[in-house]
């Protein structure tokens, strides 16, 4: 083993166990912001550290540090105090290890060597993520029965019979999906869909497989406990449901689980229908020939969307009442430079691809970054998305919840297979 | 007398409507809508700065009670009981006395008002016959550190001014 | 049973009582006249002309109903429209210079007028002459305080004095609307019986120095009561109250009616006694000056007990018949000698002809009953040779003065069982507090022989324990009230069968 592999399985290790845990506080940070501009309100904006805002994510670090100062409470009513502390690291471990198979770029080849840009590589793919999103659910279920609260298995209860049945139809929309592509492996998929459908059309798995994407969106909504099928919370009538008992560190747990699985479950919807990290019509070979276009191009669009960013701080970060020296016009100021300071770093970096060989190592890397920056753009707008329906749709009620299943969503899947793979015998 | 009927349109029979993604997918347009324009310009979110922009307090306002005097200071109170009979938070608790100047015969030698009982309902001041109980003083934020302090005295109830004058108070339908 | 005789209101029939006017004989089947100036104890004035009822048949067709005898056949209108106007229009003049008192007055959710007004009048006054002023607050003496504007010069007060009582301190002076209720110059309100006249007035003319601004009445709950302030046994009602973060007090005593006791009437002296229902109560178990629990002082007694070889039981007279009997056995379980002895209780020569009695002890009668010797002598030489004594709630200092009580208890294990804080109580080594009378339920003879029940009026933040309760803690063997009356059935003997549910509110007059 060279150095040059021990570094990239450190890299892709960190990458994997790190990134979901940063967008745990982008995702919170969306969330409550993103409500609370759905909502017509401004959400937080008042935490500061000495005046700076940072549109909002200081309140994250407050939040935070409030969790972690907090008295970790264990009732003396709760018998099995080994579960109750087992059931949010259940929840946690399984949505971080179910990242490791999402590739976010593809294979890197440095000196003709080639490594797999994912956490863990494994070749079950999408089997494992279905294994550890089924594993996480014994999370919920300990978690509801150690809280030894009515509350609490209610929701557990729920929750269990909810992930069971929407297990259903999600296996069976990527039973279709994996007829079309053939294969199991989420690498591949992401290198499948990189090709053109009829010259022109990116071969994404939405486009491929419609019905398929509406089914697994639906079944992964209600597979991370999300509105519109957050039942297993449900406060007006559960309280807080599975995790009624818990406080302090031990809800922060659970709270950073669910936001992770919401990670992780965005990724895998762009993986498996978005191109994962593709960019459209740009794969990865077109890239690493055309690596040197492509980065003058990024050197001409970054200082202008910088400018228009920058207006875009100016004009909002400001006090809408009327202040005298208002602080947030100086605070604003200070983001814009830190954002040019950014752009010229990029600059620079992006300088210096235009100097290496084309089609070297430093294309390949160049490409890397590219995949690595489009999959985080994706994801994020997919969890966007998320928090989009979150504010927009009310709650299921229970009996309605086990119909879409069974009755709408299981019948769709098995059609939907039948269909795909009538199609794919036909093509063959 | 006949109630006034309105027949509303039952929404969710049309087959559009039992879809559902058609009516999921305007939804979310409409909230789109809003998250847009919010985030393009975060000016035209439909809040108040509050702690900096404090609210317009209108004459119809239930603020913090008071006890009006006449102007030579004498409380206006003759402890009738009627506030306190009516409170129905039971947040009043008043003893009469004996009065010496002239104004009538009986005046409250102690009035207390538990605020964190009280319910800002406004009965005392509509049952007040004397117009001596008053919640014009505008103040909407009650707080402190100690329950002690949310008990108010008669010395309390009629150092706090009003906030209008009483042209404005009267017209306020008061 | 009176006489019955069938006569009409309103065109159907009804049965009265004969030998009664108007008012009574359709007031008792539950068909209200108003009146002001009528009232059943002072007989009928007639002044108000309130008690107007038409006539349809026979004799003049409007009659003032407190002078008019109940006769067989009557047709008598009460809600025709000219009566409805006549009611209207008396109204009317009787609240031509009234004051609108109404928030400050506390005969307010009592008063006649005010009632008499939302039901008969309830318009606004027509009058743009400037009301007749006069005086608004008068001491008339006996804490009564009267307010002349406030007056419809009914006359009850002046009657009341000159009939009930016979001294004549009010009368009416002046005449039309310059009339007005008085005193005779340097010579106030004097006797026993004075502040009945409050509750005469039917509107506040008339107001109680005692209670005047104390309670607004609507807040007042009520219950029955009987007075223990003398052997009498006069009924009452027990105004009382629980204000906000206080205790349950009581505000007044009202007289309440026993044709066969008191009548009407309850004398000054019992009722201001309410005053030591409230005050200088004894609230928690005491052994010396330190503050015990009612466990803790229990097993002290008890242990004391077992020491002592002769102890002295002293029970009040002012105990129910069921505490008596309780005690009773706590003295033959232990082989205590049990005394009423009270003879402080009576005052010679304080008593009248009317409701006041000499002896001030409200059960004396019920010594007798259970046969519990209270001889001075007795008790006295019981005591000498005794270690311990156990007083059940008996003032001591009524019959001896301190030195001689001093003397009397030295060397002795004192056990006071006391509703009141004493000085005996602060004497004893053990105070244990009691419930007293408006706090438990009973039964007390009172001097006429007749038996009455009470039930309990006030409920307490920290209810104190009845005595009979204490006694049988310390090993009587009356445990309960069923064990009591039992032991009870077999010396009351009376001409009705005795059954404690069912004692008449009149009370039960015993042989």
């Amino acid at each position: 083993m060279s150095l040059l592999d021990i570094l990239l399985v450190i890299i892709r290790v960190l990458f994997a166990a790190f990134v979901p845990l940063c967008f745990i506080a982008v995702c919170v940070w969306m969330e409550r912001r993103g409500a609370g501009f759905f909502q017509d309100r401004a959400g937080p904006n008042r935490a500061n550290i000495f005046g700076f805002r940072a549109a909002g994510l200081v309140q994250n670090l407050a939040d935070g540090a409030k969790l972690f100062f907090k008295e970790d409470v264990i009732s003396d009513h709760i018998e099995h105090k080994f579960y109750f502390v087992l059931a949010p690291l259940i929840i946690f471990f399984t949505a971080i290890v179910s990242f490791a198979v999402v590739p976010f770029a593809d294979t890197l080849v440095l000196n003709g060597k080639s490594y797999i840009m994912q956490g863990i590589p494994l070749d079950l793919g999408i089997l494992w993520f279905f294994a550890l999103a089924g594993f996480s659910v014994y999370g919920i279920i300990l978690a509801g029965w150690s809280s030894t609260n009515k509350y609490g298995v209610l929701g557990s209860l729920r929750s269990t019979a909810q992930v069971i049945s929407y297990e259903i139809p999600m296996g069976l929309a990527v039973v279709s999906l994996l007829v079309v592509y053939g294969t199991i492996n989420l690498n591949e998929m992401a290198q499948f869909q990189g090709q053109l459908l009829f010259g022109f059309i990116p071969m994404w798995g939405i486009v491929l497989q419609p019905i398929g994407f509406v089914i697994f969106l639906i079944a992964a909504f209600a597979e991370t406990n999300r509105t519109p099928f957050d039942l297993a919370e449900g406060e007006s009538e559960i309280v807080a449901g599975f995790h009624v008992e818990y406080s302090a560190m031990k809800f922060a747990i659970f709270f950073m689980g669910e936001y992770v699985a919401l990670f992780v479950s965005s990724a895998i919807i762009i993986t498996l229908y978005f191109g994962g990290y593709q960019i459209p019509f740009l794969a990865t070979d077109t890239l690493i020939s055309y690596a040197k276009p492509v980065a003058f191009l990024l050197m001409v669009a970054l200082p202008v969307i910088m400018y228009f960013f920058a207006g875009w701080i100016r004009k909002n970060n400001v006090s809408h009442y009327p202040r005298k020296n208002d602080p947030r016009v100086y605070e604003a100021n200070i983001y814009i430079k830190c954002f040019w300071g950014l752009v010229i770093v990029l600059e620079i970096i992006l300088f210096a691809i235009l100097l290496f060989k084309s089609g070297g190592a430093a294309a390949h890397i160049f490409v890397v970054l590219l995949q690595v920056c489009t999959f985080l753009l994706k994801v994020t707008m997919m969890i966007f998305v998320y928090i989009w329906v979150r504010w927009t749709l009310p709650r299921f009620r229970y009996d309605q919840l086990q119909k879409l299943g069974w009755q709408v969503l299981l019948p769709l899947a098995l059609l939907n297979i039948f269909i795909t793979s009538a199609f794919v015998v036909a093509l063959s | 007398m006949s109630a006034k009927v309105k027949t509303m349109e039952r929404k969710g029979a049309s087959l559009a409507e039992k879809i559902y993604f058609i009516e999921i997918f305007r939804g979310m347009a409409t909230t789109f809508g809003h998250f847009w324009r919010n985030l393009l310009d975060n000016s035209k979110l439909y809040v108040r700065h509050y702690p900096e922009v404090e609210p317009e307090i209108p004459v119809r306002w239930r603020g913090r009670h008071r006890l009006t005097a006449h102007e030579d200071g004498t409380v206006k109170c003759v402890a009738c009981f009627m506030c306190q009979t009516n409170c129905p938070a039971g947040c009043i608790s008043i003893e009469a006395g004996e009065r010496q100047d002239d104004r009538a015969e009986k005046m409250p030698v102690k009035f207390k008002i538990d605020l964190l009982e009280c319910i800002y309902c406004g009965y005392c001041v509509e049952a007040c016959p004397l117009d001596a109980i008053r919640m014009d003083t505008g103040i909407y934020s009650v707080t402190d550190y100690n329950r002690e302090s949310f008990v108010l005295g008669i010395d309390d109830l009629l150092r706090t001014p009003g906030a209008f004058s009483e042209e404005e108070y009267k017209k306020g339908g008061a | 049973m009176a006489e019955m005789i069938k006569l009409f209101v309103n065109g159907s029939e009804v049965e009265v009582e004969a030998g009664k006017n108007l008012i009574d004989a359709i007031g008792a089947i539950g068909i209200e006249i108003p009146h002001l100036c009528y009232h059943p104890a002072l007989g009928a004035d007639g002044n108000c002309r309130m008690c107007l009822v038409g006539l349809e048949e026979g004799g003049p067709p409007l009659v003032p109903a407190c002078k008019t005898q109940a006769a067989p056949g009557m047709k008598v209108l009460l809600n025709a429209e000219h009566i409805k106007k006549i009611q209207h229009d008396v109204l009317e003049f009787q609240l031509i210079n009234h004051p609108i008192d109404c928030p400050v007055c506390d005969q307010a959710g009592e008063c006649s007028l005010q009632d008499y007004y939302m039901e008969y009048d309830g318009q606004k006054s027509r009058m743009s002459e400037a009301p007749v002023s006069k005086s608004k607050k008068l001491d008339f003496g006996c804490g009564v305080i009267h307010d002349q504007e406030r007056c419809v010069l009914c006359g009850r007060c002046v009657r009341f004095c000159r009939q009930i009582t016979k001294t004549g301190e009010l009368g009416i002076v002046n005449r039309t609307d310059d009339a007005r209720v008085t005193i005779f110059p340097g010579r106030p309100l004097d006797n026993r019986y004075a502040v009945n006249v409050v509750d005469l007035c039917p509107v506040g003319a008339m107001t109680s120095a005692d209670f005047r601004f104390k309670q607004r009445v609507w807040f007042l709950k009520k219950a029955r009561g009987i007075c223990h302030g003398c052997s009498k046994g006069c009924n009452i009602t027990i105004d009382h109250n629980r204000e906000k973060d206080q205790d349950d007090l009581i505000y007044r005593f009202r007289p309440l009616l026993n044709e066969e006791i008191n009548g009407y009437f309850i004398c000054d002296e019992g009722r201001l006694s309410y005053k030591q229902e409230n005050e200088n109560r004894l609230t928690e178990a005491r052994r010396g000056k330190t503050a015990i629990s009612l466990d803790d002082a229990v097993t002290t007694a008890l242990k004391e007990m077992a020491k002592a070889e002769k102890i002295v039981l002293l029970i009040s007279p002012d105990s129910s018949l069921e505490q008596m009997a309780a005690v009773k056995s706590l003295a033959e379980a232990t082989g205590a000698f049990l005394s009423g002895f009270s003879d402080g209780y009576i005052k010679k020569g304080d008593g009248d002809d009317y409701l006041i009695q000499d002896d001030k002890a409200a059960n004396r009668a019920g010594l007798a009953l259970l046969a519990i010797d209270s001889s001075r002598e007795n008790f006295a030489t019981a005591l000498e040779d005794a270690q311990m004594l156990i007083n059940f709630n008996s003032n001591l200092s009524l019959s001896y003065d301190s030195a001689e009580l001093e003397k009397l208890i030295k060397d002795k294990y004192i056990i006071a069982v006391t509703s009141h804080d004493s000085d005996f109580c602060k004497m004893a080594n053990l105070a244990i507090p009691a419930a007293s009378f408006t706090e438990y339920r009973g039964m007390i003879i009172s001097c006429d022989n007749i038996l009455q029940s009470f039930d309990k009026a006030i409920d307490k933040n920290s209810p104190p324990v009845e005595i009979s309760e204490i006694a049988a803690l310390l090993g009587g063997s009356l445990k309960n009230s069923e064990d009591q009356y039992n032991a009870l059935k077999e010396v009351i003997v009376s001409t009705e069968s005795f059954n404690p549910d069912t004692i008449p509110t009149a009370g039960l007059k015993l042989n």
